[in-house]
This record gives C-alpha cells, structure tokens and sequence, in this order.
C-alpha cells in the first residue's frame, strides 16, 4: 500500500501543499496563505485529499514554512531550510544547493553528501526578497508575472540601494527623471542578483554541481540568468520548483519515519 | 527543555538584579560607595579595595531605546543606546545610584557615548590600547590601571593599602575559579543545567554584592547540582544538540537567542562572551605586584575591540573541544563593527576546527523572533 504524505509550505506569501507517495510528487497546489495561515494550510490539505479519493487518516501531514506552528494538525514539522534542500535533492538530484528567493527571506543552502551543511539568510531586512521585486513592480505599473517580457535583458540602469524602502525612493527618482522603465526593472534583478552574491560568497560553493533555484520567482529565466552571472555558478530550476519546500517537508517525515 | 530540579537555586541568582534597587538603596544607606561600571575591562578589584561596590551597567533591554534615540543616532548599538536610555531616563537604580561610572574607550559607539553621559553623572573613562601584544600596549593599560587607582582614592577620600589590594584580587579569583567550575559542570553529557539556566547564575552572580555570601551560594549551587548529577537527575535529554554561543554580550533581551535553540532541540552548554568563559578563565597572578599584575590580566580580554584577537580564537578552539560542541552560533548586535567584521575570521576558524557555525544579527527587539526562530532551528537540523 502507498505512504501517502502531504507536506504544506505556509510561506509569507502564498501556501504551497505538494501530495507525494514516497518517490515523488503526484499532485500540488498553491493558494494565497492570506491572513490565516493555518486557514489557508486545512483548506488546501482538503481540496488535495478530495480530488486525489484520499482521506485525512490515509496520510501523514508534514509543515515548513513561517506559517508551520499555526498549522496545528500536521503530523510533524520541519524548517523550510531543511526542507528546501530535500526538496531540492528529490527533484534535482545531484545539486550542490539552493537558492530560494521568499516573500519576506531570501536563503541560501550548501549540500553535500545528501545533507544540509551550511546556509545563509538575509537579515531583518526586505533586500532581496520577493517583497522587494513585488514592491518594485508596483512602482513600475508591471505585473511580476511580465518581468522576463518586460525587463530589457542587455542593459540595466543600477539600483544601487540595498534597503528595499530607499530603494523604492529610488526607483520614483528614476522615474520622475524619465528613465527607462524597462532598464530599471533589470536594474532591480541586479540588485536581487547582489544580494544572493553576498549569500553564496559566504557560503563558499564549489560549483562541481548547479544549484537549483526555488520559489516563485524561479519562473523567471531572466532572474535565473542574472543570478547565475553574478555569482559565476550554474543555477537551473525545475518546472515544481515552487513546491520544492513542500516537497522537503513530505521527504524529511519519511526519513524521520513518521508514516 | 523540561524545568529544572533547582528553580530555588537559580532563581535566587536571577532575582539578585531585580531585587536590585533595594539592595543598592540600602547599601548607599550604610554609607557605600556605587561605581556603575561598563565593560568586562574593568579593574573591579581597585573598586572593591576602596570599600566600594562595583556594578555592572551594561542594559540588555529595549524599554529605553526609544527615549535614547532622541539624542542618539538609530543605527547605533542596541547595547550602547539602552545603557544611556537607562541612565538619562533614571529607570535604572544601579547607574541612578552611581557616584562614579568607569568606562573604557572600548568601541566607538560607547566611548562617544560616555562625553554624553558626562553631562549629568560622574564619569571616568580609562584609555584601553587596541592591541594586546607590545610593551607599550601594556604600559599604558598599567598606568591606566594606576590612574583608576588615584581617581578612586580622591574621590571616596580613602587610601586603598597594599593588603585590601590583595584581599579584592584574593575575593574576585575565588569568585572566578568558581563560575568557572559552574560552567564546566556542562562538560557532561548530556549537561546537568540548561543554558537558560547557566546564563541565569552567570548575570546574577554580578548583582550580588556580598563576594563572601556570593562565594558560598555558588560553591552550595555547584555542588547541588553536581550531587544531584551523581545521583542520576537527568534535566536535559541526551540527544540535545551541544550549543556554544559566541559575540557580542548577551542578556536580557538576546536571551531570546538561547530561548530559540533550547526549544529547537538544542542546549546551550557554553557562553564564550562577557558573561561567560571571556572573563571567567582568567585571574589575576596573586605572585605578582597588585596593579600591574590586575592590569595585565584585564588587557588579554578577547573582545573583537583588540587587534588581533587571537585570545578569543584561542578560547573558541580549546572550548568547542573541551565542551564536545555540536555547533558554534555567534550573536552580532546590530552596528556592532568589529564583532561584525570578526565573524568573518571566526567562521574560517570554525571551519578549520570543524566545528558547524552560523551566525545572527540581532538587537533588542522581539521583532525578529520568528525569523530567529527558523535559522537556529534549521541549524541545529543540520547539525549531524
């Protein structure tokens, strides 16, 4: 009989719910997380379950992600840290990390011989976060699903600020001084891109392996390819890459054997 | 983390700073002398010999902040902007009370600070040389200690002998060799206290006045909990993580940091800061001549203000063996440079001594404390 798991990653932004058999990942959904994380995280756990025949008792719960404590019917929980890297190892096996650009954290994590070894976070501090790019295309009048159609690949005006509210006092002097829109958007990704650098330079990778970028913003090729440059290392994605912390989650509760 | 079989105990220590204002009213009732004093490079034996009482007026909490930032800038150490919050708001008896504060031109925020403090309490500040090594380095720290020596004698009026000198060196060694046999109770395995509650004991013991009553309160705590021990008392479980906290100095408000690690799997079994092994693991050479050996002592100091710093790398690689630590987590105080840039030199050591390291920007604040929570968790996730 299958081990059914269920892994629910509550991030600042939206709440992301992966159904996973033991090997992989079989059916995933992602919603708004809302004012009520633990809200948002049952009603996904029951739109899953209904649509996949399974019920409640046919699977083991596992949460990551800032909204976890409040998600007070799973079965175990781990951070999304940890489960970024299983995620990451179960749907690109062979990486030496991730990067994960978050609503309101942006990480960095090694990998080596299967296991977490090092990692960095921002700080308390929205540089470099999807906060930042959200708040950035709304200064811009772009939707942030537009930016790779957007954004003018080959020439950047430099967002120099690395605090996301001057940055934003940035961007409005940019615009009042009619400049390119679309080169400053790049020049947002690029100070994105830095601050990842500063992540990654601390970390000290090898680059014998990619890292696989996760979260929402890993729809974006262009950001993917700015971040590569900058910090001079291969970086790929994966078409459920959005799902990469959910899917740790289900990963970290086998290991631990909850099913 | 379960609680502990010796709340009593500890809670005595952790009671000693809040009972605070009475017990400063009533010595300064009997005629003492107060000396707020704010750093771990303070000589608090030329106090003690003065027949007066030395105080710790560092302030680990946010309460002030606020009202400090009217004069101070924002982006200042959390530590150096609660410590003047306290002292212009008159919210803390121990610096209220002070009839003469010491500083040390430590770091930059709290030297600069002091030329503020001065406009309304009494103020000595001692020259620190930033180096450690060199006779001139030392020389001067020598005279300095000489110089506290005269400033304290004209101020309280009394002359400090040759044999209460001896005596204050005599009284803070005792006080010393047994925080230190405190803390090394973690040594075992699993450790026999918390960290939240060593940390308890080892700020505490600084608001305790009385170095005799002191003395025999932590020689009664240390062997409680070693009999306990022996008698197979287990407060911590055997698969907690072996925690060392390393940087800026901790209390109060960043016990939110221990909080997180200890509810994440963790425990705290070593504190290489100001509260801790930093100044415990050295004593003053009672062979010696008095000030020159008490100046000398004071000057080796690991604190990120001396350049190098090899005394605190030297303590971080003998503890992390000694301690058989999992994990080494340092705490940076927002704006605090030189801790901040040494973190780069302490994770290369880490890395040469194998031992797992991170590394948290904090201040006093609760609004990180999710965030806190997830990166120490994760850590000690990682933690093999």
């Amino acid at each position: 009989m299958t081990k059914w798991f269920v892994g629910i990653d509550s991030g600042s932004a939206l709440c992301k719910t992966a159904l996973f058999d033991g090997k992989g990942v079989t059916d995933a959904l992602a919603v708004k997380t809302g004012w009520n994380p633990g809200l948002s995280a049952a009603e996904s756990l029951g739109c899953i379950l209904k649509r996949n025949s399974l019920s409640r008792g046919d699977v083991c719960v596992s949460s990551t992600g800032y909204g976890r404590e409040a998600i007070d019917f799973a079965d175990c929980s781990f951070t999304e840290i940890t489960c970024h890297a299983f995620g990451g190892m179960n749907l690109a096996p062979g990486i030496e990390g991730v990067i994960d650009i978050g609503g309101q954290d942006s990480k960095v994590i090694q990998i080596e011989g299967g296991r977490v070894t090092n990692f960095m976070m921002n700080d308390k501090c929205a540089a470099g976060t999807g906060r930042f790019l959200n708040m950035s295309c709304e200064r811009l009048g772009l939707r942030l699903e537009d930016i790779d159609e957007f954004a003018d690949p080959d020439e950047a005006i430099p967002v120099n600020n690395m605090c996301a509210v001057f940055a934003e006092s940035e961007i409005i002097g940019l615009l009042a001084m009619q400049k390119d829109r679309s080169k400053i958007m790049t020049g947002v990704l690029q100070s994105i891109a830095q601050k990842i650098r500063q992540m990654t330079g601390k970390v000290g990778f090898t680059g014998t392996a990619p890292l696989l970028m996760t979260g929402g913003l890993s729809k974006s090729a262009l950001l993917i390819r700015i971040i590569a440059q900058a910090i001079s290392l291969d970086v790929i994605t994966h078409e459920l890459a959005l799902f990469a912390g959910a899917v740790g989650a289900c990963v970290c509760a086998g290991d631990k054997g909850r099913w | 983390m379960s609680g502990s079989a010796l709340p009593s105990q500890f809670e005595g220590f952790a009671d000693a700073r809040k009972q605070g204002f009475l017990t400063v009213k009533n010595l300064k009732d009997e005629g003492k002398n107060v000396v707020g004093v704010f750093c771990t490079y303070s000589p608090v034996e030329v106090v003690l010999a003065a027949g007066a009482v030395p105080v710790g007026i560092c302030a680990f909490s946010d309460e002030t902040i606020a009202e400090a930032e009217k004069v101070l800038p924002r982006n200042l150490c959390p530590l150096v902007k609660s410590s003047y919050g306290f002292a212009i708001t008159e919210k803390c008896p121990y610096i209220y009370f002070s009839d003469l504060i010491v500083g040390e031109t430590t770091c930059d925020g709290k030297k600069k600070m002091y030329e503020l403090l001065s406009d309304f309490k009494k103020v000595h500040v001692m020259q620190l040389p930033q180096t450690q090594s060199g006779e001139t380095a030392k020389e001067m720290w020598r005279k300095e200690v000489s110089l506290l020596k005269d400033k304290i004698e004209e101020e309280f009026g009394v002359d400090i002998t040759d044999e209460s000198i001896k005596r204050a060196i005599r009284v803070k060694n005792e006080e010393r060799k047994l925080l230190k046999e405190f803390y090394e109770l973690s040594k075992s395995c699993p450790p026999p206290i918390t960290g939240t509650e060593q940390l308890k004991v080892l700020y505490g013991s600084q608001f305790k006045f009385d170095y005799a009553q002191k003395n025999k309160e932590l020689r009664a705590t240390i062997d409680k909990i070693k009999q306990d021990y022996e008698n197979g008392a287990r407060n911590v479980p055997e698969s907690a993580k072996r925690i060392l906290i390393t940087g800026c100095p901790l209390a109060g408000a960043t016990e939110k940091i221990v909080k997180a690690i200890e509810e994440s799997g963790g425990v705290v079994v070593a504190y290489e800061n100001c509260m801790g092994a930093k100044t415990a693991e050295r004593l003053v050479d009672e062979n010696d001549e008095p000030y020159k050996a008490i100046a000398d002592r004071y000057l080796q100091i690991g604190c990120s203000v001396m350049t190098p710093n090899n005394n605190r790398y030297e303590l971080l690689s003998r503890l992390v063996k000694e301690f058989k630590v999992d994990g080494v987590v340092e705490m940076t105080l927002q704006a605090c440079h030189t801790y901040a840039v040494e973190t780069a030199m302490i994770r290369k050591l880490m890395q040469k001594e194998n031992v797992p390291f991170t590394s948290v920007e904090t201040d006093y604040s609760t609004s990180d404390a999710a965030q806190l929570k997830t990166r120490l968790a994760a850590f000690i996730e990682m933690l093999p």
